[in-house]
């Protein structure tokens, strides 16, 4: 079978889509499909690739818009996906691009490193002994240690394709989080803070990131449980962090989220701003504050099971 | 950014200051080339290229080292090396899960395992220093596997008596790699990231500086420092399919310290591992031989009952390699050229056992020879897979080379630590342990040096690459560079592979000689300066070539069979005349071979025998 | 086919609408719903983020009233299926945090054992298009349609595993079942940002107004969802996003119980479409 791959190229501020045509061999992969046509078509397109194994992060790429790991991206599964013989490729989104498929990994450095990316160590610990840590707790973080910054859940992050100033890639949050949860690091608020002044709220919660990660991370679980972290070590309040609590309150409360309220609760009086938006709610007959919320017949058994769940910890 | 409100305007101010006020030597917002080399004016104290474990960890070492200027460079991203491409482990004598472990066990098997071709000296100081490196590892955050009592465990691997592997599940490569590079982060380690080394340049025979190309602008840029590590990983790719290795793994470093005079050390010792996929070389792990994995011919044989009829498929990895090229000599393979192969089979395992117990190993069958192993055999072949020779370091505690200014740690670099054969477990620990030593011999120079390089001699060097690579790059007609590549791989292979005669050896020699007179006619097929790969592929070829005769020159001089090498026309070790390392050295145009006797000190070789 | 009900808490307040068309359009396929007693909010993700064990025990609780009734559970919110089968995968896959969960549910009487799927509506159609054999007496032949699916539904994948989350295809089949033509745009499987809404508001508001743009763009005459926090985010929040995005389209955005409902011959007063903010007089069948 022949397969079109349309490639998105660039180079010295030319923009083109260009067209190749493969034969379809066993075993292809994505990557494989390139090489074949850097050696023997054209050798001007131009990516990186370094293990072609699936563990060093170089040759992440779109296709068809979706972020994937261009040595583990099996061609003949990807046609079938898409019904298609007919695929485009294209460079990682919200990157810079430096040429064709190549993408630009030093500011993603920098942005890491605003979490402080590196063990601190109990004080109990040394260089000279080691840490200890039992085999229960190394689990706790070790899925997060398999990450190799391939960057392919930055591509369709929501929040970084929406603005990425105000907010960092995914593997950040699962760097930060793979540190909050070792229990060999002394601080966590170290990692946290900077995670919620960097945008730890704000998150879309889409899940692409968890979506298109090649080796099982998943970032969008990573920030729940780092705004989780949030409440544990009693950080200050904030909109997002209002928001979250909002609905424990209600559900304690009447077992249901109270719509009217939930306005209240997450900007407190600032919300007065929005009576337009409300006001049209109420018009369309969708809202009406003034109903009391009336708590479901078995919100004892809620009440004892949120109390229960808070014991033990 | 090409939105700049008031508070990133904020935000980019304050991280410049603080830049500034951390004593950064460079504010080059996220440029990947440093503006004082730029605009060159940049002397550097510790120039590190090859951006793995060894060369991060050279750099964690020279960065102590109060006022001092570090980088280190790469030719990709840095967390893209070789490093985290090892899984099996990591070996020290902690003694953590096998209490009757020490460093003398380490180095006795250490020794065994090179089949007495390692510097026992240096041995020594490297298993004695081994322990205290993996506790600094836990202590630096390494995801390591826990055992009950809370330490890190340790594991057995091949050719080791007692238990010292720690590992991280199976992808402690990759573990250690991204430890560093956290480190690196929180130290504030210069990266001169996609920069391609061109050369090594000396000034009245010492070290002054680092020519290279800036991939992104295409421009030649000269780097002086006082000192330079070299850390660029190993040569398989100079059997180009036939090995585990990455794409990156073309010996650039080796070629560099080659062409200034340094010696390169036992060469032709290369590691064949038994089972790589013959598709594209990616190792299928020697835990599936360990499960009862059969090794079986065209003919659905079990060929082993023809060379270790006791051990079968589990006798050692040489062994094995030179069954299966024996198989494949011999007609009963399946497939042609470097793609021949015969078949693992791991049907009678059952699925449930295979996905349990090797996951990895299905995984990467299926990605890449689309073969679903609980029901089909899976085609495999000897793979390169370490490159145990490489740059002559003489001495061990600081890493030096005969020139004074240049260091060598790592893969690329020959202490000799592992002789003629590796162990499982041992490249990981030696990275970080001469890493170090690298970082501290550097560091000590650099400290007592004046810098006497002179400007014009790195100029020189500039204007002639910048000449090559107009010429190169501007080439459209003649052979590619996958076509010639592909023919010296074919001929290393075959020649300079598993099992080598003389006849061979200097066929190959000749071909390759060939080969570069092709080379220089080249098509690089790209004229663009801005990410040039198709002329970096050019450059790592050129270099893979000098490394494949440099091989061939060791492999030629060495008549005995030891460890890797294989010689059929000399099939037994000979301690008499060859207890030595080979050293092949520039000479004009020529390989100049010298040998060295091997440090011998506690242990007396004796038969290798498993 | 009978299934245990769990509207979720914007069926019975913002978007009571969807609530009246699921009761109405299942009546009319035959497909009995009994509404879970004393469900509780699912937690919406935002519950998630104050502690995991709470909102495990919380949905294990919803999960555990539904097993009671023998029955398996529909939804007709994204947010609201993508958070019980978390729950309950959680649950299956580790016994000890089930045994942990459940001892806490013991103190008010539940147990949960596993038994119940948690299913959506659109699934059901999906998998049982003969459901709407004979029942299109109104096909809305000419009408293009934008399947807008909504993240929670198709991600993460290893959880929402009805279909392939990168070309999905059940909303578009139950498009061409009702007679109308699905029309593909950019922001087919793109987020609404209705999450975030608090803590990223301009954002949101550029996503609302990109992504009702993509589907005019693209020439549809309405926008239907299966999920109704979408629903809001596009059809309450449009006007907003219009001026943040600097777009002009005004496109109505359907349940899609509602758009079924249309199909089936009912009319727009029984299905609520006058609840709606935007556009509801351009829906003219």
């Amino acid at each position: 079978m022949a397969i079109t791959l349309k490639i998105e190229r660039s180079v010295e501020g030319k923009q083109w889509v260009q067209d190749y045509t493969v034969e379809l061999e066993k075993g292809m992969t994505v990557l494989s499909a390139l090489i074949k046509i850097k050696e023997t078509m054209d050798p001007t397109l131009s990516f990186t690739t370094s293990c072609r194994s699936g563990i060093c992060g170089a040759c992440a790429v779109r296709v068809n818009g979706n972020a994937v790991l261009a040595c583990e991206a099996p061609m003949a599964d990807l046609v079938k996906k898409y019904k298609t013989e007919t695929l485009t490729i294209a460079p990682l989104a919200n990157f810079t691009t430096l040429r064709d498929l190549i993408v630009d990994w030093k500011p993603k450095y920098i942005r890491l490193k605003k979490i402080k990316p590196s063990l601190q160590p109990k004080d109990e610990f040394s260089a000279t002994a080691g840490c200890k840590q039992s085999p229960e707790d190394f689990k706790k973080y070790q899925k997060n240690s398999e990450c190799i910054l391939c960057g392919a859940c930055v591509s369709e992050c929501s929040k970084c394709t929406a603005d990425a100033t105000d907010f960092l890639d995914p593997f950040v949050f699962s760097k930060a989080q793979k540190l909050v949860a070792d229990t060999r690091d002394k601080d966590a608020s170290a990692h946290l803070a900077p995670a919620v002044q960097e945008g730890l709220w704000k998150c879309f919660n889409c899940q692409q990131c968890t979506t298109k990660c090649p080796k099982g991370l998943s970032p969008a679980e990573d920030i729940e449980k780092l705004r989780i972290a949030t409440f544990k070590n009693k950080m200050s309040s904030s909109t997002g962090s209002d928001h979250a609590k909002a609905f424990y309150d209600d559900i304690h409360e009447t077992g249901r989220l109270d719509e009217s309220k939930l306005g209240l609760k997450t900007e407190g009086l600032k919300v007065a701003l929005r009576a337009p938006m409300a006001y049209r709610l109420m018009r369309a007959g969708k809202m009406s504050p003034l109903e009391k919320s009336e708590a479901i017949p078995e919100i004892q058994k809620v009440r004892t099971i949120l109390e229960a769940s808070k014991e033990g910890k | 950014m090409d939105k700049m409100n008031r508070r990133s305007f904020l935000k980019l101010g304050a991280a410049a200051g603080a830049t500034v006020v951390t004593g950064s030597y460079f504010g080059w917002f996220g440029d990947n080339i440093p503006v004082s080399v730029r605009n060159e004016t940049a002397l550097y104290d510790v120039l590190i290229i090859g951006s793995g474990a060894a060369g991060m960890r050279a750099a964690l070492e020279a960065t102590k080292q109060k006022g001092f200027k570090v980088a280190v460079m790469s030719k990709m991203a840095p967390t893209r090396s070789a490093t985290c491409m090892a899984q099996g482990g990591i070996n020290g004598a902690a003694a953590h899960t096998d209490t009757k472990d020490s460093p003398e066990s380490h180095a006795f098997d250490t020794v065994k395992g090179g089949d007495f071709l390692c510097d026992q000296d240096a041995v020594e100081y490297y298993t004695n220093s081994a322990p205290g490196v993996l506790l600094e590892l836990d202590y630096n955050g390494i995801a390591f596997n826990r055992q009950a009592d809370g330490r890190f465990e340790q594991r057995k691997m091949g050719g080791s008596t007692y238990s010292r592997t720690a590992f991280s599940a199976d992808i402690t490569g990759h573990a250690v790699l991204h430890t560093m590079f956290e480190q690196c982060m929180k130290h504030d380690i210069d990266f001169i990231m996609d920069c391609q080394m061109l050369e090594i340049v000396t000034d009245d025979g010492k070290f002054s500086g680092v020519v290279a190309m800036d991939m992104r602008t295409g421009t030649i840029i000269s780097i002086p420092s006082k000192t330079v590590i070299v850390a660029t990983g190993g040569y398989g790719r100079a059997y180009w399919v036939r090995t585990s290795n990455p794409f990156s793994s073309t010996g650039d470093g080796i070629t560099a310290c080659f062409n200034v005079g340094i010696p390169i050390k036992d060469p032709e010792m290369v590691q064949f591992h038994p089972t790589g996929l013959a598709v594209n070389g990616v190792l299928l792990s020697e835990a599936s031989r360990g499960e009862g994995a059969y090794l079986l011919n065209k003919d659905g044989e079990r060929f082993m009952a023809r060379y270790a009829p006791k051990a079968m498929e589990l006798g050692p990895r040489d062994l094995v390699a030179q069954a299966i090229e024996k198989e494949i000599a011999a007609g009963r393979g399946v497939g042609e050229g470097l793609n021949a192969a015969v078949y693992m089979d791991f049907r009678h395992l059952g699925r449930a056992k295979i996905m349990d117990r090797l996951p990895q190993v299905y995984q990467l069958s299926l990605e890449y020879a689309g073969v679903d192993i609980a029901e089909q055999p899976v085609p495999i072949r000897t793979s390169c897979h370490y490159s145990m020779g490489g740059i002559d370091v003489i001495d061990y505690k600081t890493c030096a080379t005969k020139v004074p200014g240049i260091y060598a740690a790592g893969e690329c670099s020959c202490i000799s630590i592992h002789g003629a054969n590796r162990l499982g477990g041992n490249s990981l620990i030696e990275v970080l342990v001469f890493g170090k030593s690298a970082g501290i011999g550097a560091s000590e120079h650099a400290k007592s040096t004046t810098y006497t390089g002179k400007k014009e001699t790195l100029q020189a060097a500039v204007d002639s690459w910048n000449h090559k690579f107009a010429e190169a790059s501007n080439r459209n007609s003649g052979p590619s560079i996958a076509f010639i590549r592909d023919r010296m791989a074919l001929t290393m292979w075959n020649n300079v592979g598993v099992f080598r005669n003389e006849a061979d050896l200097i066929l190959a020699f000749n071909e390759i000689t060939e080969l570069q007179q092709e080379y220089k006619s080249c098509a690089v097929g790209d004229s663009s300066k801005v990410f040039n790969t198709s002329f970096m592929n050019y450059i790592e070829l050129g270099n893979l070539l000098v490394l494949a005769k440099i091989i061939i020159s060791g492999a030629l001089a060495r008549k005995e069979s030891r460890g890797s090498h294989s010689r059929v026309d000399y099939a037994k070790r000979d301690d008499a005349n060859f207890l030595q390392h080979t050293l092949v050295t520039k000479d004009g145009d020529k390989f100049k071979t010298e040998f060295r006797p091997v440090v011998i000190a506690k242990y007396k070789p004796e038969e290798r025998k498993y | 086919m009978k299934f245990a009900l769990f509207p979720g808490c914007v069926l019975r307040g913002i978007a009571s609408e969807a609530f009246l068309a699921t009761v109405k359009v299942t009546e009319a396929l035959g497909i009995d719903l009994v509404e879970i007693p004393s469900w509780t909010c699912c937690g919406a993700s935002h519950l998630q983020d104050v502690d995991d064990i709470t909102a495990l025990a919380v949905n294990a609780r919803n999960l555990a009233i539904a097993e009671s009734m023998g029955l398996s559970i529909m939804t007709v919110c994204n947010t609201c299926t993508l958070q019980l089968r978390r729950a309950k995968e959680s649950l299956d896959k580790d016994i000890k945090l089930k045994a942990e969960v459940n001892a806490i549910l013991a103190k008010s009487g539940y147990e949960y054992k596993g038994t119940a799927e948690v299913t959506h509506l659109l699934w059901v159609l999906a998998s049982n298009p003969q459901l709407l054999d004979g029942k299109v007496v109104k096909p809305l032949t000419g009408l293009k349609v934008a399947g807008y699916y909504g993240c929670h539904l198709l991600r993460p994948p290893t959880i929402m595993n009805y279909e392939d989350s990168l070309n999905p295809e059940s909303l578009e089949k139950i498009i061409g079942i009702l007679g109308a033509t699905a029309v593909d745009f950019d922001s087919k499987l793109k987020c609404c940002g209705f999450h975030a809404f608090w803590t990223a508001e301009k954002d949101v508001l550029k996503v609302t107004g990109q992504t009702v743009d993509s589907a005019a763009k693209a020439g549809a005459d309405l926008v239907v969802t299966p999920c109704p926090l979408c629903q809001i985010q596009l059809d309450a929040y449009q006007p907003e996003g219009r001026e943040t995005a600097h777009t002009t389209s005004e496109l109505p955005v359907l349940h899609l119980p509602q758009l079924i409902g249309l199909a089936l011959g009912m009319s727009k007063e029984d299905l609520g479409i006058q609840r709606h903010v935007s556009a509801a007089d351009k829906v003219r069948i």
